[in-house]
């Protein structure tokens, strides 16, 4: 009994789980209260239910309903566009100055680079004013490049795949340089071949951290048409406010495609983020 | 060896740098140059002041207020949530089956936006049918039932009493952070080598030396990465206040915090010179605070390891 109490780790397993159904339940009464009815909400709460009787799918039917007050597709069309179009931005800029500052030796190349990572202690609050203004004179405000292009400017993608590809032995380099291959053949054929894992990390990273941006879309944008998810649950809530129904299926259908990815992608993720050490905000 | 890749070298970099230059130091330097000035969104002329911005968030109570409760947060999030994560990790650490289910579930929240994040939280915090009030209750009547002396059960009034208030929006931020930091301490962890704990146990070593004599130690460059950045991020806490509270911020202000002092300053009163000089005060303390850091808790060897 005693070696097979050792064995199982019991002792272990057991605040380990009671740990994971704290951080489990907040979830899973986000997904019930979704689909419980007004009454229920109230009343089962009182029995602390955690499944709800009768289910409904009124909450998610008049959250979806209103497309002139909440046009949670728009949102949704939004967050998908803009998280793309970041995240081939920052993977083509950051893999091609990576390279610059990783392999290629030109002038003002180290005091640059230093620069680059001086700027990465710079708070992102610091920026908001002074970019507002900027995209206003630049005529972007509450469209999709000011959501876009100053989302390329970030040195951690460039640190990032730099830290990797100073770990490409040089000799294979070289070689292509021997057979006459130029930077950019070498770049190409070379050194983004070898690079998948860092790229994929960068990339998801990054289509996580913007379809979750909230200070940027929330201060760049104005229109109903142009906000994000996030900013749109902030919308919802302005409406709604303590009916909760509504509320947690709207929270619910903003969390659950990021969920998914997440699930699919975990071991590169988790992987990535011991590698680079961020969380990707 | 090739000499020099010359115009190579800045022809790659130009895409990026241009977006650098133009969309984060351009802006800081801007920043700074806003703040100076008496900066009126609607006014034609935006008059030079000097410090004068400064001078005046610095006589401005709702400026310390908004301070204060920052750094009560600060102090609240960084030491339990590193703790959380760090006793999350070693329990990883130590599990031999399903390390990879716990590991996604606690990482899970990590992932969540900041919007759903308060939005439900919002709904766990209600003081009459709220989850969390429920339970509290709940046990409580568990325990007086099997005779403990405990008073009635009080519900908890988590975002409507300005002492409860930073303590509920920390909570809230563990849960959601907690497992971010976790993966890197328990990456920490796995990059000591199992020799020594094997050493160690020969050499008949509990459980709790081991953790006090190897891995804490050799944690540390791990620790200090995570508390540093840890202090960074919780410093510019914007979103939990702007969702749960938002324009007042809160019973008697208790939940208004310097970023969003910056913002409401820069965007609901339009005193944009105001605010940058807010988000300038916040980018010196963060500065201050990073600096320190390292200077305190790390010589240069350890700071480069963290790296």
């Amino acid at each position: 009994m005693k070696r097979w109490l050792r064995r199982s780790q019991l002792w272990l397993h057991l605040p380990m789980l009671f740990v994971a159904f704290l951080f489990l339940a907040p979830l899973l009464w986000m997904l019930s209260t979704a689909f419980k009815t007004p009454d229920d909400i109230i009343k089962g709460l009182g029995a602390l239910r955690w499944l709800p009787r009768p289910i409904t799918t009124e909450n998610f039917v008049s959250v979806l309903g209103k497309a002139e007050e909440f046009p949670i597709w728009r949102w949704t069309a939004n967050s998908v566009l803009v998280s793309l179009a970041v995240t081939a931005l920052v993977l083509t800029v950051d893999s091609l100055a990576a390279y610059a500052y990783s392999r290629l030796r030109w002038r003002g190349r180290d005091a640059l680079f230093g620069m680059l990572i001086a700027t990465m202690l710079v708070p992102g609050q610091v920026l908001l004013i002074p970019m507002y203004l900027l995209i206003r004179g630049l005529g972007w405000f509450d469209t999709y490049w000011a959501l876009i292009v100053p989302a390329g400017a970030g040195a951690f993608g460039v640190f990032l795949l730099r830290q990797f590809f100073l770990t490409i032995p040089i000799e294979l380099e070289e070689a292509a340089r021997i057979d006459g291959c130029g930077a950019w053949r070498v770049f190409r054929h070379v050194i983004l071949p070898l690079s998948r894992a860092p790229l994929a990390t960068l990339g998801i990273f990054t289509f996580m951290g913007t379809w979750n941006a909230f200070e940027g879309p929330l201060i760049f944008t104005d229109s109903l048409s142009m906000r994000t998810l996030p900013i749109g649950i902030t919308i919802f809530q302005g409406r709604y406010n303590i009916e909760y129904g509504p509320m947690m299926a709207a929270a619910a259908l903003a969390a659950i495609p990021v969920t998914i990815a997440f699930l699919l992608f975990q071991k590169q993720i988790i992987k990535g983020i011991s590698l680079t050490g961020l969380a990707g905000r | 060896m090739r000499k020099s890749d010359g115009l190579h070298g800045l022809m790659f970099a130009l895409p990026h740098l241009i977006l650098f230059v133009v969309f984060l130091l351009v802006p800081v330097l801007y920043g700074f140059f806003i703040s100076l000035h008496s900066w009126h969104v609607l006014a034609k002329s935006h008059p030079l002041v000097g410090l004068a911005n400064y001078r005046a968030a610095l006589s401005d109570d709702i400026f310390w207020i908004a301070l204060r409760n920052t750094v009560s947060f600060v102090v609240l999030v960084v030491p339990l949530g590193n703790l959380v994560s760090l006793l999350l990790a070693l329990g990883l650490a130590a599990l031999r089956r399903f390390g990879t289910v716990y590991k996604v579930v606690y990482f899970l929240p990590v992932v969540i936006s900041i919007a759903v994040v308060a939005v439900l939280w919002r709904w766990l915090y209600n003081t009459e049918i709220g989850l969390l009030n429920l339970y509290l209750k709940n046990m409580v009547g568990a325990l007086r039932t099997i005779g403990l002396p405990l008073p009635a059960f009080e519900p908890t009034p988590w975002l409507s009493k300005p002492a409860w208030v930073m303590p509920s929006i920390a909570l809230m931020s563990i849960w959601w952070t907690a497992g971010g930091n976790m993966v890197i301490y328990l990456a920490g962890i796995h990059n000591i080598p199992d020799d020594y704990y094997e050493a160690a146990t020969l050499d008949g070593a509990s459980g709790w030396q081991r953790f006090r004599s190897i891995t804490w130690p050799l944690l540390r460059p791990t620790t200090l990465f995570c508390l540093v950045f840890s202090v960074l991020a919780a410093f510019q806490i914007f979103g939990q206040s702007y969702v749960l509270f938002a324009p007042g911020s809160g019973p008697a202000r208790s939940g208004l915090t310097l970023a969003l002092y910056m913002y409401l300053q820069g965007f609901n009163q339009y005193q944009l010179g105001y605010g940058t000089a807010v988000a300038y005060l916040l980018f010196a303390i963060v500065l201050v605070l990073t600096i320190l850091q390292f200077r305190l808790l790390a010589d240069r060897e350890e700071v480069r390891a963290a790296r």
